[in-house]
């Protein structure tokens, strides 16, 4: 008796309470590869259409409608194309593309296998961080297996589709999560960000247009064609539609990834979905989209709702959905010093703000911790910050600078604390 | 056949900068649009020669139309864009890039040798940021490193433009330059010796203090020092240079760009060919060879003596266009045999004529001019004529040997300089007296270096060069060849 | 030791595969660069100038890459990389002190080899764990809600 997959409650964990689904006969016994073998031959037409009707945002943290991405793209069929996908994920906080690939890698390979025939792709790449050894083992294994089954390959299923799919690992670095840093980092170089113009979308991977999307993106496919744009927009709201993993960590009783409509309370999520605050404590803050998002305060929490716009609306953003949970205890300071050692050790090095900036925030911090703070390194953090912002080839520098200008102007009592206590 | 009729492309675009109306090309790099109608626009990874980088952010500007700043180095010129540089947001994100970039800068003008032309220094200066606002400890790196070919790295100066390692990949295709590890610990490293025949370039398009030339270091503060614009006489392709002076004496010579001839870079031989010009042994007047003692001699005395031989001349490819014209005007009409010496064909490292950049074998910089002028006056400037012209040397004749200003193989000349043995007198006309067989002569007459006179002389591609003056002449090297041929046959 | 190095007839064959995963050369330098290590442990340049001239690529951009990702090495490492996250999560359940606790146990500083070349720790940024705070990767082997005791038990059987 096959277990079946669970398309009503989820879209992409649909599969994940089915025990060995990462094995393509499980998988495929529970509905799995079904999309595949009906949309793929089809009107590509009709399926870019569904999916940007869908309203699907780009789930790597910039929100991006996926539809309209793919609406860039070159429309050339016989032009020489790839399809990339991002599981770089390295956003601190953020593990749901692990959770999701090494539990059931067929969902990612099966909406890759869409995507490659509606854009008209003909290879493509998971490029996956280098940390993840297994889970790129996992999506290897999954990837032969498609290929015996003549899901990837020539001609697959007879559609004129030849798609040929390969796993790349990366080796450590954060910034190949931005899309041309990746693009870089394929290509056998430092993972450094690409000028734009040109986008990928027109001049990527070695050149030639080159898709970008994410691992919960590309899985969200199958789903959307399944049960069409207008179910996958019955949840969450206009702006922000569909199902969204959400990566919890931090000071609750139950961390992980669960997968809930867009613009549920996060006050819910805390309380109903992770289990409460871990022993009763008091919560503080929570930062709601991976360490680049600005904190949000308890009394913040208490009204947000982790959709796009709503988190946006309270100056911060809802990024990969990564959620960390900081409880009464903890110190504000230390977690931007945490924070932002971060941005300074994954700085690529390219861009003059970025890369003197990152440092030199860790330096005003570390200087603090030190006894050697000064009253106006509070003002100093805040103009670093805001200097750094929108002047570089990537969001890196703005990523470092809006934690910190959050911090800030929300618990400058408690970073003054930090830097000038002596 | 298509139907459709494309409208002839536009021949000049036309958009404001600062409200100024800038006209260029279509397709144009919008900085360098800028640049080249003389707006000043702050810039260190940008190079007209080398890819765009776009990483040292100080180009920012806005366009009407556009949500966000972006850097001109990194955009074409558009048809009636307006573009701004000088509102106060621009302005103060130029000033806080400009204050990032020094904030791990050990900011050591006053030793360093690109003070007067480092674009770092140029532009805390005007805006006024004389230190970083930064108290925390800089980040330290290699200081002093020799990385060859007469180049030093200062890793801690760098600020990572990129120019360098664009240059080593793009234009050289050597690929020893690179940039490892991240974030403010990035540092420039040479991965082995440099070993491209242009490296002296990298020390001219470093915009900081990084890469300085180990020949030119310590030696001059650049702002004693005025340049010329002339020909590089290395060699047959005539590359646009300046050579820098300080009173008499030159310092060093870099590329000026010409779009036909050389863009922005010259070889590193042409670094080296002012030497000779300055040298305290330079020959200023006339000397005789007295059983092996070169003494000064009298002017007239040796004219007498040489008036009375068969006068055979070798003239070398290194004489202007005019002083070839005017020697043959002034012989027009005498009993005289003239030849040309050409130096060997100095072939490059792995035995190619060409590099397909700049550098050729042939190192006779006026040989096209040479060939011409020969031609027209009717003599052979082959080297059948030369042979035929030293194997009818004798007793009675005096053989002057107008000497090349730059050799690469002085052996070559050596055996030139034997051939002429027969001849009762042996004449070297030259601004360069420092090789070993110069006691072979009897008389040695100072000509001017190319530094010293004004002309042109023909490339390869047939093009006239010029030849410009740079210096005062050189004790009695106002006389040149031409002189001594007026002297030689004049009333 | 040797100055010279080959892939091994096993390694050789899955060089030669992974070249043919992709539409040049150079898109293979991250996998290879991978199975070097694999073979060898670390990056010295003698390896890097071998996989230079197999690849033809030049040197220089092998070194690059190698010093811009934080798990290539170009220096010795140990029989097993021990990496302790140290991002925002890890650090507030206390991985900061494992790490340090760990340093002093085998008298030894961070990324440097320790224990005869048994062991070499890494202070490492977020490993993408977070709900198993803290979290250390062993080999490649995860390890979750780790504290000092459990962590050198897991140390101690490592070969």
């Amino acid at each position: 008796m096959s277990i079946k997959a669970d398309y009503e409650n989820y879209t992409l964990l649909s599969y994940h309470h089915i025990p060995d689904v990462h094995r393509i006969d499980i998988f495929e016994a529970a509905g799995g590869y079904e999309m595949m073998k009906k949309w793929v031959g089809t009107d590509p037409d009709k399926i870019k259409e569904e999916v940007k009707n869908s309203g699907l945002r780009g789930r790597g943290g910039a929100g991006f409608p996926t539809g309209v991405k793919w609406g860039f793209f070159s429309k050339d069929r016989n032009a020489k194309k790839y399809l990339l996908c991002n599981a770089d994920e390295s956003e601190p906080g953020t593990f749901k593309d692990r959770y999701l690939v090494e539990v059931c890698p067929h969902i990612l390979i099966e909406g890759m296998v869409i995507s490659a025939w509606a854009l008209g792709t003909q290879r493509g790449y998971i490029y996956i961080r280098g940390e993840y050894y297994h889970q790129a083992q996992v999506l290897e294994k999954a990837i032969k297996e498609a290929y015996a089954k003549g899901y990837l390959g020539k001609n697959i299923l007879g559609s004129g589709l030849d798609f040929d799919l390969a796993v790349h690992r990366g080796a450590g670095a954060y910034i190949c999560g931005e899309e041309t840093g990746m693009i870089s980092s394929l290509e056998g170089k430092k993972g450094q960000p690409k000028l734009k113009p040109p986008f990928p979308a027109i001049k990527g991977y070695r050149g030639l247009p080159t898709m970008v999307n994410n691992v919960e993106s590309l899985a969200a496919v199958p789903w959307i064609l399944r049960k069409g744009a207008t179910a996958y927009k019955a949840w969450g709201t206009e702006k922000s539609p569909g199902m969204k993993l959400f990566s919890i960590s931090g000071d609750v009783n139950k961390p992980g990834v669960i997968e809930v409509p867009l613009s549920i309370p996060l006050i819910d999520i805390i309380e109903k979905h992770c289990g409460g605050m871990k022993d009763g404590k008091k919560l503080k803050a929570v930062i709601p989209g991976g360490s680049s998002a600005p904190v949000l305060t308890a009394e913040e929490v208490m009204t947000t709702k982790m959709d796009y716009e709503d988190v946006a609306a309270k100056g911060s953003m809802l990024g990969s959905g990564a959620i960390i949970i900081l409880d009464e205890t903890r110190d504000m300071g230390a977690v931007l010093k945490w924070t932002l050692e971060f941005y300074h050790h994954e700085s690529c090095g390219q861009c003059t703000p970025c890369r003197e900036g990152t440092g030199w925030l860790e330096k005003i911090l570390k200087r603090g911790e030190a006894g050697h703070g000064k009253p106006e390194d509070i003002k100093l953090l805040d103009t670093v910050a805001a200097n750094m912002r929108g002047r570089t080839i990537c969001a890196l520098a703005d990523a470092a600078a809006m934690p910190t200008q959050g911090m800030v102007k929300k618990f400058r009592k408690e970073l003054e604390d930090y830097i000038v206590r002596g | 056949m298509s139907e459709v009729v494309q409208a002839p492309p536009k021949e000049k675009v036309k958009f404001l900068w600062n409200d100024k109306e800038i006209e260029a090309k279509p397709g144009s790099n919008l900085l360098k649009a800028a640049l080249d109608n003389k707006i000043e626009v702050a810039h260190y990874c940008y190079h007209p020669g080398l890819s765009i980088a776009g990483v040292c952010r100080m180009c920012m500007v806005e366009q009407e139309g556009v949500p966000r700043p972006f850097p001109a180095c990194n955009a074409v010129v558009t048809e009636g864009a307006k573009v701004r540089n000088d509102t106060a947001q621009i302005k103060a994100a130029v000033e806080w890039t400009l204050q990032l970039h020094l904030v791990n800068h050990p900011l050591d003008c006053p030793i360093c040798d690109q003070a007067g032309e480092c674009g770092l220094q140029e532009y805390y200066m005007k805006h006024g940021v004389y230190d970083s606002s930064m108290i925390d400890k800089k980040v330290h790196k290699d200081k002093v490193q020799d990385i060859g070919r007469n180049v030093m790295l200062d890793a801690e100066r760098c600020i990572l433009c990129s120019r360098c390692v664009r240059f080593t990949d793009e234009v050289t295709v050597t690929h020893e330059m690179g940039i490892v590890n991240r974030g403010d610990h990035a540092e420039i490293t040479a991965n082995e010796s440099l070993k491209n025949y242009y490296a002296q370039n990298l020390v001219d398009i470093c915009p900081v203090g990084a890469l300085t030339s180990k020949d030119f270091r310590f030696k001059q503060r650049v702002w004693f020092l005025d340049d010329v614009e002339t020909t590089c006489i290395g060699c047959e392709t005539g590359c646009s240079v300046k050579v820098s002076f300080n009173q008499n004496d030159a310092y060093r010579v870099k590329p000026v760009f010409d779009a036909a001839v050389n863009g922005y870079w010259m070889c590193d031989d042409g670094r080296s060919i002012y030497k000779h010009v300055g040298r305290a042994d330079r020959l200023a007047t006339f000397m005789e060879n007295k059983s092996g003692l070169f003494l000064p001699a009298i002017e007239t005395e040796v004219m007498g003596t040489l008036k009375n031989k068969a006068k055979k001349f070798i003239l070398s490819t290194f004489l202007t266009n005019q002083e070839y014209a005017q020697f043959f005007e002034a012989i027009k009409g005498q009993k005289v045999e003239v030849a040309l010496y050409r130096l060997p064909q100095h072939k490059l490292e792995d035995g190619r004529d060409f590099d397909g950049l700049l550098r050729r074998a042939d190192k006779n910089p006026n040989i096209k001019g040479a060939e011409a002028a020969f031609k027209k006056a009717g003599f052979d400037a082959s080297d059948e004529g030369l042979n035929k012209l030293l194997g009818n040397l004798g007793n009675k004749d005096a053989a002057f040997i107008v000497m090349p200003e730059v050799v690469y193989n002085e052996d070559h000349l050596e055996t030139l300089v034997k051939k002429v043995k027969p001849a009762g007198a042996k004449v070297a006309l030259t601004s360069n007296e420092s090789f070993y067989f110069m006691k072979d002569f009897d008389y040695l007459l100072p000509l001017p270096t190319f530094l010293e006179k004004e002309g042109t002389i023909t490339n390869f591609k047939g093009m006239e060069r010029k030849i410009s003056r740079a210096r005062n002449t050189w004790g009695a090297s106002d006389k040149s060849v031409v002189t001594y041929a007026n002297l030689m046959f004049g009333e | 030791m040797s100055e010279n190095f080959e892939f091994t007839k096993e390694n050789l064959e899955r060089y030669n595969e992974l070249l043919t995963r992709y539409d040049d050369v150079e898109s293979a330098i991250l996998p290879v660069l991978h199975l070097a290590q694999e073979q060898h442990g670390w990056l010295p340049d003698f390896v890097l100038n071998k996989i230079s001239s197999m690849m033809k690529v030049p040197v220089i951009k092998l070194k690059e890459v190698v010093s811009f990702y934080d798990m290539y090495y170009d220096h010795p490492t140990g029989r097993n990389i021990i990496q302790i996250c140290t991002n925002i999560t890890c650090s507030m359940y206390g991985s900061r002190d494992i790490h340090k606790a760990l340093l002093q146990e085998y008298k030894t500083e961070n990324m440097a080899p320790c224990d005869d070349g048994r062991l070499y720790f890494q202070k490492m940024e977020c490993l993408g764990a977070c709900s198993d705070a803290p979290c250390m990767r062993v080999n490649n082997d995860y390890y979750g809600k780790i504290n000092l005791e459990s962590a050198k038990k897991i140390i101690r059987v490592l070969r």
